[in-house]
């Protein structure tokens, strides 16, 4: 049977319940906006092929609960992950502070050479903006990882990111080759 | 001296005769002559002569002056006579002047009493006269005034007491020519007034059944016999009454012009005329009142103004019936109202199934009953009614359940099917008074509290209550016993659960925005609603006073079959969307078909996949065991079908062993979780899915075909599952992939497997041949 890609990476989203890490998700893999908010329960997924310098290549995105009573279920997808998404909400400087306690779940959890990234997401919402895009760029630096802002509502820059993390971990695959 | 004296006595004797005689003077004259006495006579005559010249000249003398005086006298007496003659002509003019005025006068006079006698005469005729024109005039202003049948009694009147008198007159005979015409006239005014009251009632008859509705209706509410009415109404009742409410519906016409008509018909003699004109009129009117407005469906106004004008017809024909003496017959209005029910029965049906509005089919009920009641009062046949009622009644139920499909949709559509989540005490006991529910609430409420159901439970549970009260409505005033309202109202209920709610909830988890989630909580919500489904049934009772049926019949079993179309539509669903996941994983197979070592280990997308389920059947703690275990043997029995397909792909030509081995590994990981009950309840289950697979593999990797045939077709065979078909697919597959190996090592243990490769396969082909079984 002829394969239908050329590689499969998988992508993890995590993030304090209500970031809008399933919006994000939902606006990447099917290009809609849903406003209610339901929260995920454990773990959920959506595959998407994209077109990378002439490869195929499908993108399994892993979409996990925020909620903490989850959380050992979701640690469990770190392992396998081959890029993650931290995603917090740039209304919503809790969720941009515990951006540290999730980095250090990725540390414990995940493999060392995982390519991640940071997203600040809801960038839609500049009159509650309550942490600065220089603030989450500082944050990236400090960390070495990339920084992008998305808005999943208005479809601002939610490509772009999956993009560049996909570019990313293709880069650093090809490498290893 | 005596001579000459006697001589003179002679002579004076002859002069004397000559004098005294005129002529024959001639013996006179001789005898003078014969005496010779002439001379002396001559002389006497002269003497004589000169005597009398004397005398006369004397006597000119004397009378001369007489004369001048008579000449005189005369001359004064012609002035005088002229003088007179003046006076005369004069007097004579005057008196003309004076005559003249006078013959006028008299002649005007004459003209006067000519003129007097006439008049006189004229009066008298006149006399004559004047009662006929009386008549006359009383007849037209009678006529004039449309009171035809005073007015045909003055024409009598006219005819045979009056007009004999002035029989000689013209205008007499004009007269008598026109009192046919006035008959005629009046007869045809009266018509037209006939014309004019129908008209007129056409118009007011539907005030009349308007005010007959009413009365009905305060009657009823004060009725005492009529037990349960709503005391609301009566208290609605407004207290000023007018005048008109306290005359009977038919009262407030006046129904003289038709007994009028009907006296003028029948002095006229017209009566029959009359009858069937006025029945034909009134048929005619019936029609058209019998005839809805076109849109009537769209108001209750329309409604009232066709039942109204209707009732008011016959109201008016029940009256006439009563009080025309004769003008329509009880059979005749029979007639009618029988072709009017059948009419009005299929003008309501037809107008009220387009009625897609509750409130409006409750009014319409309320004005058929209030129909019905007038009806009744007036000694109609009301049956069909009464049907049309109940057939109205499954059309209202009908139409509610349309409208609560769109309640169920609105409250579906926005739900967002998470478990209700309550902050403090109040919004807990509000939850609670809306939905009564007594499972499991822990002792001490820690806020914030997690329902077990979400928002749409209480909401739905409320909107069964709403649509019993308005099921409820429709039977007031129906006088239907407890009985038939408690199994309307059950009937309706349970339709309305089992039919709309079930529908509009398959269609919400058929969208596919709709998450396994989701899915899940309408499940578990279904669960709680059928539990609710006892208040109901005790709501219900509450309401009808009947015995609750949950305790008599075993309801409790139906209860959970109320939604058990919806639950297995909501666990197809939950199938379908894991399997629809499921796909994506199995998307991501990449077996390497050529495979010479396997990896030691289950191919990822094989342990992604059973994680996932596992994770996924772990994290839904609310869903009920069965659906879940429904959900899980869908599942394995989904992978099942794929790995096995997958082997058979006709398109993979050719096949290692080392690809079988991995698949076995992958098998292995399958089973696992298939052994580890992912979901409670289900154990040795799960693993039959994967039995046909692991017969296959065990065979192929053990290479067993001895056991193989010699087990064939019996009881014990462990590889009873293996189809010959089946096998012998795998085993030419096989022998492609083994292909590139032959031809470069020709060892005598590759001869040797070759050869008993071809066997088995012959064996296969024979054993396939065969139909099972024998």
């Amino acid at each position: 049977m002829a394969k239908t890609y050329d590689y499969l990476f998988k992508l993890l989203l995590i993030g304090d319940s209500g970031v809008g890490k399933t919006c994000v998700l939902f606006r990447f893999s099917e290009d809609a906006f849903n406003t209610t908010f339901i929260s995920t329960i454990g773990i959920d997924f959506k595959i998407r092929t994209i077109d990378l310098d002439g490869k195929k290549i499908k993108l399994q995105i892993w979409d996990t609960a925020g909620q903490e009573r989850f959380r050992t279920i979701t640690t469990a997808y770190y392992r396998g992950a081959m890029g993650i998404m931290l995603v917090y909400d740039i209304t919503n400087e809790k969720s941009f502070e515990n951006i540290k306690n999730w980095i250090r779940n990725i540390e414990e959890n995940a493999s060392a050479d995982v390519e991640k990234m940071l997203l600040g997401n809801k960038c839609e919402l500049e009159d509650k903006r309550q942490v600065s895009k220089e603030r989450g760029e500082q944050l990236a630096i400090e960390y070495g990882i990339k920084f992008i802002e998305t808005s999943a509502k208005n479809s601002i820059r939610v490509e772009d990111a999956f993009f560049t993390l996909a570019r990313d971990i293709k880069a650093k695959m090809e490498k290893k080759l | 001296m005596e001579k000459s004296s006697s001589l003179n006595s002679q002579h004076d004797l002859y002069l004397q005769e000559i004098e005294g005689i005129d002529d024959y003077w001639g013996p006179t004259f001789r005898a003078i002559f014969d005496n010779e006495e002439h001379g002396e006579f001559k002389k006497k005559l002269q003497e004589r002569i000169k005597q009398h010249d004397k005398d006369i000249e004397r006597l000119c003398n004397v009378y001369y002056q007489g004369f001048i005086e008579s000449v005189r006298e005369l001359l004064e007496v012609r002035s005088h006579s002229n003088k007179l003659n003046n006076q005369v002509v004069g007097l004579d003019k005057q008196l003309h002047l004076a005559a003249s005025n006078i013959t006028k006068s008299g002649s005007e006079l004459l003209q006067a009493r000519k003129v007097q006698s006439n008049i006189a005469v004229v009066i008298a005729q006149l006399n004559l006269c004047l009662p006929v024109f009386l008549t006359y005039f009383k007849l037209q202003k009678q006529i004039a005034e449309k009171r035809y049948y005073p007015a045909l009694k003055t024409l009598e009147e006219l005819e045979h007491l009056h007009l004999p008198h002035v029989s000689n007159y013209r205008f007499s005979r004009q007269l008598q020519e026109n009192i046919p015409k006035y008959r005629e006239k009046i007869g045809e005014a009266s018509m037209s007034d006939l014309k004019d009251f129908l008209e007129n009632i056409r118009k007011f008859s539907p005030r009349i059944g308007e005010v007959a509705m009413r009365h009905t209706s305060e009657q009823l509410a004060s009725d005492p016999t009529v037990i349960g009415r709503k005391k609301k109404r009566n208290a609605a009742l407004p207290p000023g009454h007018s005048n008109e409410e306290d005359l009977s519906a038919q009262e407030l016409i006046d129904f003289s012009p038709i007994y009028r008509g009907l006296h003028i018909a029948h002095i006229l003699g017209r009566s029959p005329t009359f009858e069937s004109y006025y029945r034909a009129e009134r048929t005619k009117q019936a029609r058209l009142v019998l005839q809805p407005p076109t849109n009537m469906h769209e108001s209750e106004e329309s409604y009232k103004a066709y039942i109204h004008a209707v009732l008011g017809f016959f109201i008016l024909e029940d009256h006439v019936l009563n009080t025309g003496k004769g003008l329509i017959t009880r059979a005749f209005l029979d007639d009618m109202w029988s072709m009017a029910l059948s009419k009005i029965v299929t003008a309501l049906q037809t107008h009220s199934a387009y009625c897609t509005d509750a409130t409006l089919i409750l009014k319409i009920k309320d004005l058929i009953m209030l129909f019905c009641a007038t009806l009744k009062n007036y000694g109609y046949t009301i049956k069909p009614l009464w049907e049309l009622v109940r057939e109205l009644r499954d059309h209202y139920t009908e139409v509610l359940m349309q409208r609560w499909v769109q309640v169920f949709r609105e409250i579906l559509s926005k739900e967002d099917f998470q478990p209700i989540k309550v902050y403090d005490q109040e919004e807990f006991d509000n939850i609670l008074l809306s939905f009564p529910w007594d499972g499991d609430l822990p002792d001490v409420v820690t806020f914030p509290y997690s329902f077990p159901f979400s928002s749409m439970v209480p909401k739905v549970y409320q909107q069964v209550k709403e649509f019993i009260y308005a099921c409820l409505k429709f039977s007031e005033d129906l006088n239907l016993s407890q009985v038939e309202v408690d199994e309307m109202i059950r009937k309706s209920m349970n339709l309305l659960l089992t039919r709309t709610f079930s529908g509009c909830l398959s269609s919400t988890f058929r969208s596919p925005h709709v998450n396994l989630q989701e899915i899940i909580q309408i499940i578990v919500d279904t669960g709680y609603l059928e539990e609710a489904n006892v208040y109901l049934d005790q709501f219900i009772s509450n309401i009808t006073g009947e015995d609750s049926r949950g305790l008599v019949a075993g309801v409790a079993q139906s209860q959970h079959a109320m939604f058990r179309v919806a639950r297995e539509d909501a666990v197809r669903q939950i199938c379908e969307k894991l399997k629809q996941k499921l796909n994506e994983f199995l998307e991501l197979e990449n077996y390497d078909w050529l495979l010479v070592e396997p990896k030691g280990h289950a191919s990822s997308y094989i342990s992604d996949m059973i994680a996932f389920l596992q994770t996924t059947f772990q994290s839904f703690t609310n869903i009920p065991p069965e659906a879940a275990q429904i959900a899980c043997k869908s599942a394995c029995e989904h992978i099942a079908n794929f790995l096995l397909n997958l082997l058979l792909n006709e398109e993979i030509k050719q096949i290692s062993m080392g690809v079988l081995n991995q698949l076995n590994l992958d098998l292995l990981q399958c089973e696992q979780f298939a052994a580890s009950e992912p979901v409670e309840g289900l154990q040795d289950d799960l693993l039959t899915y994967f039995e046909k697979l692991r017969e296959i593999l065990d065979l192929f990797i053990s290479w067993d075909w001895p056991t193989y045939f010699h087990d064939y077709a019996q009881e014990t065979n462990k590889y009873k599952k293996v189809n010959p078909d089946v096998a012998i697919i795998l085993l030419e597959k096989l022998k492609e992939g083994d292909k590139k190996t032959m031809f470069t090592v020709l060892k005598k243990s590759e001869r040797d497997k070759k050869k008993l490769l071809e066997t088995v396969l012959k064996q296969l082909r024979q054993l396939s041949q065969i139909p099972p079984g024998k």
